[in-house]
């Protein structure tokens, strides 16, 4: 099956012309890069340094303030390759997560394994062909990059909680109608951010994902504020789907095989079959932004006795368990005065068989020096509806104010 | 709008709270971070650009069906034809209305400007840095030069021109922008800073002036040829402009990559010098 389904991936892609670009990749638009080149070859390297202060308003009789003081968002290298024979690499790590999972034993943060992009990529043919480590084709938000917007993170279910963002894997692009349609279409390790912990799964399959967008009047990138101060009315619309089956041989538990694959609601990775599927828009016009997407996890364990279940029967259950929500974004950048403001909305449902949902608003402003590459960010999380099984929370509110520097 | 309802509801409290809650953080912050000052000095920062509101408009658009992502566009007056380039690595020959009639056999990487002097075509190819010398005639591939900008991959040279004024050849790089004059063999000669826009993504010189596209700002800015001092500028309604030509009756012609279409306008009217 895997053999017959990477063979039909492979087939599409021997067809006609060529093109070159890295679709996900942070540092493609990074002006203060540096960039050697010899002969048609051409290596770039760049980075992003941030930090922030933290503020948690703490509810009464909590009285930990770990959380408040300073720390680091960000601590990245870049390296982008381009050579003479139409192949892309790159090389994208996170000194601060390498640096933490090296003092913590991998502890601290599991899915923050340190590489965020180790790939290559062939841009020889009209579908371009990819292999390797980098963020997977599913969610717009998460193909996203949060630096290039006044927030200082991702929304709760784009920022890997519900889903893995990044995978080892095949991936195959292609654009169609003047750069309108873009398609993808992959095979994945399946185990996420934790690959390099684990590496494969005992089950022997992969994850399969599938996206199309549709952009008009052109193509659309992957940056969610209008810095350009669109004159025509932009926008696009897509559609993505994952699915796997991890049930594992002799229904060996992934819990105690793999703890940390399952990431904070132990969604990402369950033994049994996965299905996660989605939609979303951005519209961009004269400064003005905003962005809909609405993710659903499906998940039907194996094992009857799943924690997922919470103990409900079988009869109620019916051996699903589903998670998901939806978030928006509005926002609005004025060059003039180097300022991007956005206010965001996420409603949460970790797991619907536990009682409670999530609902949080947030509110940012960047102040632009040079565009995003440096800027000071201010953003306020607010959580106006707490999970309290799911998601507890310590505290009524956070901010973070702070500075970053993309080079 | 729970998008999932789950089992059984948590008792959920009045709308007023949270904001009620953040006000209440709000005004925390402000007395004891001391953030006040902080966004006073935000704000105090921010200063509001001369920018002109009313756009030059063009006067009708084609789609290039077979110019995947047009980057560059230069009128010759010898043939009455255009020379077009692609992100592609692919040069083409047009006729006005944008039609291909033949394609260079000899491709790049990643061709951002096109300019033509005597009987060569020179095509610069961004990603490498490298200058392609085409022969006009046949568009066969004669030379090439390699030049330098040690910025990013994708923010090199976007525009190459010919300085018809002080006879040497132009290349802007597109961000930060900085004009590069260079002699006939590609040897570096002056630099000047341009910092009037976030980029720049195309250049011609026509008619005793240097035209310069701000991309990401929709603008063109007219200057003088010897030290680019701004007369002049327009704002454009064409989404990401990438190339810029003037016909043989000055009319002037945009092209737009990711949009992969050609605008047309009519002769850009006069304005008063700015003194920018």
């Amino acid at each position: 099956m895997k053999k017959t389904l990477l063979f039909s991936l492979l087939a599409g892609t021997f067809a006609t012309a060529s093109h070159a670009q890295s679709e996900f990749s942070e540092f493609t638009d990074n002006p203060s890069a540096f960039t050697i080149s010899s002969d048609k070859n051409t290596l770039e390297f760049g980075g992003r340094a941030s930090f922030y202060y933290e503020n948690r308003f703490l509810k009464s009789g909590q009285t930990n303030l770990k959380k408040n003081g300073f720390d680091v968002k960000d601590l990245d290298l870049d390296m982008i390759g381009k050579t003479a024979n139409k192949f892309t690499y790159e090389l994208h790590y996170s000194l601060v997560d390498m640096i933490t999972a090296a003092a913590t034993q991998n502890t601290a943060a599991p899915t923050s394994p340190g590489f965020k992009a180790a790939y290559i990529q062939y841009n020889g043919f009209k579908v371009k062909i990819k292999l390797g480590y980098d963020k997977v084709p599913f969610s717009q938000s998460s193909l996203m990059h949060e630096h290039e917007t006044p927030n200082w993170s991702h929304s709760g279910l784009t920022g890997g909680d519900f889903f893995s963002r990044r995978d080892i894997g095949l991936t195959l692009n292609t654009r169609l109608c003047k750069n309108m349609i873009n398609l993808y279409a992959g095979a994945y390790s399946g185990m996420g951010e934790t690959f390099f912990e684990y590496g494969n799964d005992a089950s022997g399959t992969f994850e399969y994902m599938a996206r199309a967008e549709f952009s008009y009047p052109g193509k659309v990138n992957y940056n969610e504020i209008d810095e350009e101060n669109s004159s025509v009315l932009q926008f696009r619309v897509a559609g993505n789907i994952r699915y796997k089956n991890k049930t594992q041989p002799g229904g060996a538990s992934t819990v105690t095989t793999y703890p940390d694959a399952g990431s904070t609601y132990g969604l990402n990775f369950i033994g049994g079959k996965s299905t996660v599927y989605g939609g979303d828009a951005i519209v961009k016009y004269k400064g003005f932004s905003a962005t809909f997407e609405s993710d659903i996890v499906n998940l039907q364990p194996s094992n009857a006795a799943d924690a997922l279940f919470n103990g409900t029967s079988a009869a109620l259950n019916k051996g699903k368990v589903k998670a998901g929500g939806f978030i928006s974004d509005l926002n609005y950048n004025s060059e003039p005065i180097h300022s991007t403001l956005s206010v965001g909305y996420q409603n949460l449902n970790a797991n619907d068989l536990v009682s409670g949902t999530q609902e949080w608003l947030t509110f940012a402003y960047a102040y632009k020096i040079s565009g995003f590459n440096s800027c000071a960010k201010i953003e306020y999380y607010l959580p106006t509806k707490e999970d309290a099984v799911s998601n507890p929370l310590k505290y009524t509110g956070q901010l973070r104010v702070g500075y970053q520097v993309v080079f | 709008m729970a998008l999932l309802p789950p089992v059984t509801s948590l008792p959920t409290t009045s709308c007023i709270t949270p904001l009620y809650i953040m006000a209440k953080n709000i005004a925390t912050i402000l007395r004891v971070a001391g953030m006040a000052p902080v966004l006073g000095l935000l704000f105090a920062f921010s200063h509001k650009k001369e920018v002109p509101h009313t756009p030059f408009k063009y006067d009708h658009s084609k789609s290039l069906n077979k110019i995947p992502e047009p980057s560059d566009i230069v009128f010759d007056k010898e043939t009455g034809h255009f020379f077009i380039v692609s992100d592609h690595g692919m040069l083409f020959e047009c006729d006005l209305q944008g039609n291909v009639i033949r394609k260079a056999a000899e491709e790049g990487l990643d061709f951002e400007g096109v300019e033509v002097r005597d009987s060569f075509v020179y095509v610069s190819d961004e990603t490498p840095r490298v200058i392609y010398k085409y022969r006009k005639s046949d568009l066969s591939f004669v030379k090439s030069y390699r030049v330098t900008w040690s910025g990013a991959a994708n923010k090199a040279f976007e525009s190459i021109t010919y300085n018809q004024t002080k006879k040497c050849f132009v290349l802007i790089s597109e961000e930060p922008a900085t004009i590069i004059e260079y002699d006939d063999n590609f040897r570096e000669t002056e630099r000047y800073p341009f910092r009037h826009t976030r980029d720049v993504s195309g250049a011609r010189w026509y008619n005793g002036s240097m035209y310069i596209i701000g991309g990401k700002d929709a603008t063109i800015f007219k200057c003088d040829p010897t030290a680019y001092e701004i007369q002049a500028y327009y704002k454009i309604n064409v989404y990401n402009p990438e190339g810029l030509a003037f016909d043989a009756s000055g009319n002037m012609t945009i092209t737009s990559d990711d949009l992969q279409r050609i605008y047309f306008f009519k002769e850009l009217p006069t304005i008063k010098p700015t003194g920018k």
